[in-house]
């Protein structure tokens, strides 16, 4: 899956750590989700959903 | 919990526990070596590295429960890694042994391997997925 998630976090200008710490995962975690390495379970994405205020297809969508 | 903090607490019981894994094994073998001790002691002092192990293991449980699903994830790869070796290693010359007159090969060994394979595994994974 890819997803706005950089983008999201720059507009904020949040580093990765910043982010990590108010989803309680790590930056190296956050890392990954951006890089399109690791797409995170659903409770984390909408932990991420809830925390930008956007549904979760907005942030994440199909490679496709 | 931080990963810091999860690291911290693991090692904290991780390293001490191999340690005496490591100085019971010796004093155990070294025992062994003297005619005069009696297997039953030898028996009840392999309780102590089998302890050991134990608490490594739970130490190992602990960490990965407290890490978040990414680096969990990993951890549990490099398990799964490990395992799949020695089970190989394992079964495969258990086979040759069973066949053949090839040399026996001491099962204490599979968790040193373990071990080793693990902890490259992990290093090699946290690597590829950049984690450092």
């Amino acid at each position: 899956m890819k997803n706005h998630l950089k983008a999201l976090r720059a507009e904020r200008g949040w580093s990765q750590a910043t982010l990590g710490d108010q989803l309680d995962v790590s930056r190296q975690t956050i890392n990954a989700i951006e890089g399109g390495r690791y797409d995170p379970s659903l409770p984390l994405a909408f932990k991420i959903a809830g925390l930008f205020q956007k549904r979760i297809e907005e942030i994440f969508h199909n490679d496709d | 919990m931080t990963t810091n903090q999860s690291s911290t607490r693991f090692f904290k019981i991780f390293v001490p526990a191999m340690l005496v894994y490591i100085i019971t094994t010796a004093g155990i073998a070294a025992l062994s070596n003297n005619s005069n001790t009696s297997n039953y002691l030898l028996y009840s002092l392999t309780l102590l590295p089998t302890g050991a192990i134990f608490v490594a293991f739970w130490a190992q449980w602990r960490f990965a429960l407290e890490l978040d699903e990414f680096l969990r994830l990993i951890q549990i790869k490099g398990a799964f890694v490990g395992i799949a070796f020695v089970m190989i290693i394992a079964s495969g010359w258990g086979q040759l042994e069973r066949l053949t007159d090839v040399p026996r090969f001491e099962v204490f060994w599979m968790l040193p391997i373990f071990w080793s394979v693990q902890g490259l595994a992990i290093t090699f994974i946290s690597k590829r997925e950049g984690v450092f």
